[in-house]
């Protein structure tokens, strides 16, 4: 590194490291979104060197404002261009004669929103507005986001943090420091580089020729294909990196959502894996068949495909909206501390709220279940876990947990779900996810008491295992489906089917002597009328008594 | 030298799956694996036991666990379902000594047994081709499987951990031993998806959709007959075929065997239930 350059960059880490360099993020938040984007860029915010303190607009003095010198907006709308339930008092005060003049603030304005409505984003830009009026500073343009906010509003905050950063502890925007700062956030100025740093290699690897199958759509013509191309690429490059390229070098119509490399909206199958392209290396997922390398991108299952690789996630969210996932908290004892009186929680207790719901893509996990493409109402694994966690959050108020859980156990919920193992068999989320399914499972059986036909097949189950050690498929039949459901069998075929073992071969025509008995029970593949017990059958019941005396 | 594994033939092999049990011996005895029974080994729960109470499962199968270990005996099974529900309830116990620790305090109190985790378990197919090779599946098979088959390998053994060196999302072993049996194996994504069945019960319209789905695929791949490595999702794809294809308007009609019935016809077993099944081939499907 040059003099020059280390000179440049020990004035950016003074500047950045002097005098106050607070940033103050205000949300506005009817689902929990700009809550979530306002604590994101506090904490992107420390790269450059500024200390963001998230602030809900609910109950906030807005007259403090006027000593700061950064602070960001985040403030979704609600409704036909109604400020969410959490803004609207502060929202009233900033409109009136009380409100403090907020010249030497300089503020910026993340605004979220809806296109489907008529009134776009106009939460957001009654704040920019307001900001403006009162003599406040824009440091970067406002940005409008639509549902899909994820990565615009990253890409806005790559603009909108240096810049806030370069504004002085006295309040004056340094504008040829923004340059600067940005470099040194990103680590592009070598900044590792210092006597006792070192600087990060690139990793590169050779080419390899890889086959890459593309899944195409064209909406105007209802058509659908593939599209192959044998490509050299870097086995190290990402596989949007190598979308891009094909886009951009060989066909432009190809459709796929780009973004940042964590942006969840970007999920697609490679090699039947789901993942976010960003992320996933090429020579790590590269499949080998008869010698050739291939890469077959598909777009991800359960949601409408609008073109090639585009996959409509509304429905998704609609069903999200439909579970009411903002918070309703509860009320609950605080303690003191200098910052005034604040809620605490148990370590245990917030990691685990935190690992219930700790995936990155939402559309990922959704697309996780194998129902999903054949449930039409079921939320999803997404959905639900993000619904069980709030359910488990000691913050949520009781009545709320009472909604949630008939959320979970509706027909919809938990229950729509045939199979849990391929949600556990992924691997673009912690199995904390996936036993969250499991244990929402659970209690929503026990809420039902066992009753239903999932929790008469559960009951069931585990009462023929413990009475002879094997499962007793009659018994399921018969109690589950009770006499309507077996007449249903008989008459679709499905008993018959069972009796020949039809396209299975082979086997007894009579399992048993039970078959001649108490037919249909045990003639060719009815399973029998009553099983073995298996050896040492007393240890079974023994277990099933000292771990769970309901059954 | 034999192969020897302690042996659990999976949840419906005792009852409606018969043939599974008939053919795997005879296969077993084709292939040179010596099979110890565990006559006192529970279900492994199919997941189902574990939504009421996942410990009690995983206690369940920590027995059958012991048992295998006291003879010193890794676990096969020719049923993907409970190769990857014990796997699972495996690890989770190799992984949480304390877990172990409170498992085992109740297999002392209720059995007088202990497990100290060094039992494995492996599914057939794995076994089949990381142990045995397929050269010697080549050598072994008399009868050539000349069709196109669609190899089933269900979810549950497609996870990490569960499905040997093969890969979890794009597996090929299937297609190997389909390929060393004389068969023309069938690439199709189906392959790995689940058929619902631990939802047959209680969700029975999306079960017969999804299950609609996977045959349908292997049919518009090319495929006369599915294989399946699963003992629950072949009966489904079996027994509910005709409601499936009922139910969604798709064609679903197509021969369904388990993965332990096209080794055995292979090797020159059960003939006569082969020839049936080639009458099957050649008059079902459209």
């Amino acid at each position: 590194m040059s003099e020059e350059s280390v000179s440049a960059t020990e004035g950016i880490e003074e500047f950045l490291s002097s005098g106050d360099r607070s940033l103050e993020l205000l949300f506005g938040s009817q689902s929990g979104n700009a809550e979530g984007l306002a604590a994101k860029f506090a904490k992107t915010a420390k790269s450059y060197g500024l200390e963001g303190t998230v602030h809900d607009m609910d109950g906030f003095d807005f007259n403090s404002l006027s000593s700061k010198k950064r602070v960001i907006i985040v403030c979704s709308t609600w409704g036909e261009g109604e400020q969410p339930d959490n803004a609207e008092e502060l929202w009233k005060f900033a409109n009136s004669d009380a409100a403090s003049r907020l010249e030497g603030v300089h503020f910026a304005v993340c605004a979220l929103g809806d296109t489907s409505y008529e009134l776009f984003c106009e939460s957001g830009k009654e704040w920019d507005s307001i900001f403006e009026k009162l003599g406040a500073t824009r440091i970067v343009e406002r940005i409008d986001c639509d549902v899909d906010y994820d990565s615009p509003a990253s890409e806005w905050a790559l603009k909108a943090l240096p810049a806030l950063a370069a504004v002085d502890s006295s309040g004056n925007f340094m504008e040829e420091m923004v340059d600067g700062i940005t470099d040194y956030a990103s680590g592009s100025s070598a900044v590792a580089g210092g006597e006792d740093g070192f600087v990060v290699p690139t990793i590169e690897t050779e080419a390899i020729q890889v086959e890459l199958s593309v899944f195409r759509f064209d909406p105007s013509t209802n058509s659908t294909g593939r599209d192959s191309w044998a490509c050299s690429l870097p086995g190290h490059i990402s596989i949007l990196s190598a979308l891009r390229a094909i886009k951009e070098g060989h066909d432009g119509s190809l459709s796929f959502r780009d973004g940042n490399d964590d942006d969840p909206s970007t999920a697609v199958s490679v090699n039947g894996k789901l993942v976010l392209p960003g992320r996933v290396r090429v020579d790590s997922i590269v499949s080998s068949r008869d010698e050739s390398l291939i890469l077959r991108i598909d777009p991800i299952p359960g949601s409408d495909v609008i073109r090639d690789l585009i996959v409509d996630h509304w429905a998704l969210e609609r069903k999200r909206e439909s579970t009411r996932p903002w918070m309703v908290a509860a009320t609950r004892e605080g303690i003191q501390t200098p910052q005034g009186v604040i809620g605490s929680m148990e370590q245990s207790t917030a990691l685990r709220i935190h690992s219930l719901a700790n995936f990155d893509s939402a559309p990922l996990l959704h697309s996780s279940s194998d129902a999903v493409p054949y449930a039409n109402g079921f939320l999803g694994p997404a959905v639900l876990a993000s619904a069980w966690a709030r359910r488990n959050d000691p913050r949520t108020a009781p009545e709320r947990v009472a909604e949630i859980d008939s959320i979970i156990g509706s027909e919809n919920g938990i229950r729509a779900e045939t199979d849990l193992s391929p949600i556990f068999r992924r691997d673009g989320y912690p199995k904390s996810v996936s036993e969250g399914l499991l244990e929402a499972r659970t209690k929503a059986i026990e809420n039902d008491a066992f009753n239903g036909k999932l929790g008469k097949h559960v009951w069931w189950y585990c009462w023929t295992v413990k009475s002879s050690g094997k499962v007793n498929d009659t018994v399921l039949y018969r109690q589950v489906l009770g006499p309507i459901g077996l007449l249903g069998n008989l008459f679709s075929g499905v008993t018959a089917r069972m009796m020949l073992g039809f396209t299975r071969t082979g086997g007894n025509v009579l399992n048993s002597l039970l078959g001649m008995v108490v037919p249909p029970a045990g003639v060719g593949k009815m399973p029998r009328q009553f099983n073995s017990s298996v050896s040492n059958h007393h240890e079974v019941v023994a277990i099933f008594n000292e771990m769970d005396g309901r059954f | 030298m034999p192969l020897k594994y302690a042996y659990h033939p999976g949840n419906a092999a005792h009852s409606g799956s018969p043939e599974v049990s008939d053919t795997m011996e005879a296969v077993a005895r084709n292939l040179g694996l010596e099979l110890t029974y565990l006559d006192g080994a529970t279900s492994c729960g199919a997941g189902i036991i574990k939504q009421a109470n996942h410990r009690l499962q995983i206690a369940l199968n920590a027995r059958t666990f012991a048992m295998a270990e006291a003879h010193g005996l890794n676990i096969i099974t020719p049923c993907a379902a409970t190769a990857g529900n014990l796997k699972q309830d495996l690890e989770k116990l190799r992984s949480d000594p304390i877990l172990l620790k409170e498992i085992n305090d109740v297999l002392a109190k209720t059995c007088g047994m202990h497990f100290s985790g060094e039992t494995d378990v492996h599914h057939l197919l794995h076994v089949i081709v990381e142990e045995i090779g397929l050269d010697k599946i080549e050598k072994l098979a008399v009868n050539k499987f000349d069709f196109r088959v669609a190899g089933y390998y269900s979810p549950y053994i497609q996870m990490e951990g569960v499905c040997g060196d093969d890969s979890v999302n794009d597996p090929n072993y299937f297609e190997q031993l389909i390929d060393a049996l004389g068969g023309v194996p069938i690439n199709w994504e189906g392959r790995v998806l689940s058929v619902g069945a631990p939802g047959i019960f209680s969700e029975e319209p999306t079960v017969l959709r999804q299950s609609a789905a996977v045959i349908s695929e292997a049919k518009e791949e090319g495929a006369e007959i599915i294989v399946s490595a699963c003992n629950l999702s072949h009966s489904i794809m079996d027994i509910y075929q005709g409601k499936a294809s009922r139910a969604t308007g798709i064609s679903t009609n197509m021969p369904v065997i388990h993965l332990t019935e096209l080794l055995s016809f292979a090797f020159g077993n059960h003939n006569t239930r082969f020839a049936q099944l080639r009458t099957r081939i050649a008059v079902i499907g459209d």
